[in-house]
């Protein structure tokens, strides 16, 4: 995949002729800024970290006993999913040959205090990890990990928007969030699960040496 | 429920079921760099003729306007089809709530492909002539059956290309559009007592299956 690689890499929009503004999608896919990541290890690890802190909340919410029934068959799902998507991107950076970051220390505060507060905060790890995955994509060079990552973050627009049916929130703006998934830059997403990381600086440093 | 531990000795993963933990064991191994994992074959056989409708003959060689008019012609089908099922009037209450949206959105990724294929100086395919099964809108079940098979098709198709669209802006708004089919795909299966999480990440597939299975709603 050598001579495929360099297309993808963020801002070379050979593709594109110059001055052409794509402007009917703009979904801030090409938001973060180019010192965000410097490989594709970088990515999959901050991708890990977020997927590490999601795997964990769903384990500890769906020991609470706070959902039944199909319900709580959707959240086990979403968990296993989460655990999954843990593992796979571990294996990945590994075979990259780089250091997977440590499952970080967390800290959930009142989200397993009831159903409502539980699924509320899923909604946002979900779509915060649906902006996420957009706003990163633009990084990663290889395609390969590129389709994965791609498929991950389809996976977590479907458990946003699933839990935010299980809430009743209204159709547009609830279950769904607009037409076109947008981007999150970086430091956004790590401002908004800072609260729950009981030691941000960590993961922030084993995501960005 | 067993537990199984992957983390260091923590035990992190609890499957709700034995398919659960044989789906995530499946899926684990789905990611393997430096192993021959191939997104799609080269050479595969397009369901139809491709010089009438803008195609490459094939994935691996599809121009980044190849792959617009692909997903152009899929929402236009999506959009018709959305259009035509509201119009029938079959749904009620929160149902109604839920599918409304998704036929805006199916018009809008219309627009915006549209738009991105004439920004790039490319010819828009046009909207293609459409034809449903009998009985697609007579009910509700048929409805909603039929536009489960549209969302996961959708899916299929957008993960089918991503490793073969050469600009990174193209691809972004691709990927932005997928993620809204990811949801709406979820949402039908919910509603229908399907499974809205298949698999922890989005199966894929090429041009070819894709467009064998559009073809029967594609009117000559």
């Amino acid at each position: 995949m050598t001579d495929t690689t360099a297309d993808l890499i963020h801002g070379n929009a050979s593709a594109v002729p110059a001055g052409v503004a794509i402007g009917a999608l703009n979904n801030g896919f090409a938001l973060a800024s180019a010192k965000d990541f410097r490989n594709d290890i970088e990515v999959l690890n901050y991708a890990l970290a977020l997927e590490y802190l999601e795997a964990e909340f769903y384990r500890q919410g769906n020991k609470a006993d706070l959902v039944k029934g199909k319900e709580k068959q959707y959240l086990m799902q979403i968990g296993a999913d989460e655990a999954s998507h843990v593992a796979t991107l571990t294996a990945t950076i590994q075979k990259l040959g780089g250091t997977p970051i440590g499952a970080p220390a967390v800290d959930f505060g009142g989200a397993f205090e009831n159903r409502k507060s539980y699924l509320t905060t899923a909604h946002v790890f979900e779509n915060k990890g649906v902006g996420a995955y957009l706003g990163a994509a633009g990084f990663v060079k290889d395609k390969m990990i590129l389709q994965a990552a791609a498929g991950i973050f389809g996976v977590e627009a479907r458990h946003a928007a699933v839990v935010g049916n299980l809430l009743g929130l209204k159709a547009e703006g609830g279950v769904y969030q607009g037409s076109f998934e947008k981007g999150i830059a970086k430091a956004d997403v790590l401002t908004a699960v800072a609260p729950f990381l009981v030691d941000p600086n960590k993961v922030v440093a084993a995501i960005t040496y | 429920m067993g537990i199984k531990a992957i983390f260091g000795g923590r035990p992190v993963l609890e499957f709700a079921d034995e398919n659960s933990r044989r789906s995530f064991l499946r899926n684990a191994a789905l990611v393997g760099v430096g192993v021959t994992y191939v997104a799609t074959r080269v050479g595969d056989p397009l369901a139809f003729g491709t010089a009438d409708r803008g195609y490459g003959a094939n994935d691996a060689n599809a121009s980044d306007l190849d792959i617009l008019n692909y997903a152009l012609t899929l929402e236009y089908l999506e959009a018709a089809f959305y259009t035509a099922g509201l119009k029938a009037n079959l749904l009620k209450g929160r149902e109604l709530e839920l599918v409304d949206p998704i036929q805006q959105h199916e018009a809008d990724h219309v627009k915006a492909v549209r738009t991105t294929i004439t920004d790039l100086g490319g010819k828009a395919v046009a909207q293609p002539k459409v034809k449903f099964p009998a009985g697609t809108f007579s009910n509700r079940a048929n409805f909603l059956k039929l536009a489960g098979t549209f969302e996961e098709l959708g899916v299929k198709a957008y993960h089918g290309q991503v490793t073969l669209v050469k600009s990174p802006e193209i691809l972004g708004a691709a990927a932005s559009i997928a993620g809204v089919e990811s949801r709406h795909a979820a949402i039908i299966a919910q509603i229908t007592g399907g499974n809205p999480f298949p698999a922890p990440i989005e199966a894929n597939l090429p041009m070819g299956p894709v467009l064998k299975a559009a073809m029967p709603f594609l009117a000559k």
